[in-house]
């Protein structure tokens, strides 16, 4: 386990919390498959787009 | 004979809602909702393993602010996962690094996302759901 989430980058576990939040998001509301891939897809880039957005707002603060 | 049926619900509802809190998904593999049941247990399981691998912290039920409270049973919806992480991750919590303060949020993320899928299951259970 370690070895497989122990090397994990901030980016990366980013992507990894937006991925598995938004299936688990679309399993728990929609009911097809095509409906749950579009979901998933929707929420993930949304999750990256809000979170690299964020991250520039917040940018200046950090000097 | 329809309030024998309803008890039935209730019953099967209560027994799935606990199974899934204690393992991420059973209660689901209980209503025999497959698919969903493999997803739930790999994605909280996936989260709660990442979190603890990067060496984020549990909160113990003696956390003394609101804070910590709330952190605890946000962590006590993690199920089997909370009660073993310890054995999961024997090195410990590290939040002195930016890296174990993350994980201590993706382990109560695991918690919250499972208590929905408790609540789910409930439901399901209850007749509430078609799918």
């Amino acid at each position: 386990m370690n070895a497989l989430f122990g090397g994990l980058t901030h980016f990366g576990a980013l992507l990894f919390f937006a991925l598995v939040v938004s299936v688990t998001f679309a399993f728990l509301s929609k009911r097809t498959s095509t409906e749950r891939l579009h979901y998933t897809l929707w929420a993930f880039l949304a999750f990256l787009i809000v979170a690299i957005g964020i991250g520039w707002l917040m940018y200046p603060f950090s000097q | 004979m329809r309030s024998g049926a309803l008890k039935t619900n209730q019953t099967m509802a209560l027994v799935a809602a606990v199974a899934g809190w204690i393992v991420p998904g059973l209660g689901h593999l209980v209503l025999r909702r497959w698919s969903k049941a493999a997803v739930y247990f790999l994605c909280v399981g996936g989260l709660a393993c990442a979190g603890l691998a990067m060496r984020g912290g549990t909160f113990g039920a003696s956390a003394e602010d609101l804070f910590d409270r709330l952190g605890f049973f946000a962590d006590l919806g993690a199920g089997i996962f909370y009660f073993f992480a310890h054995q999961i991750q024997s090195a410990g919590p590290d939040v002195a690094h930016a890296t174990g303060d993350y994980g201590t949020r993706l382990f109560a993320a695991a918690g919250m996302l499972n208590l929905l899928t408790v609540l789910e299951a409930y439901d399901i259970g209850r007749g509430g759901e078609a799918k």
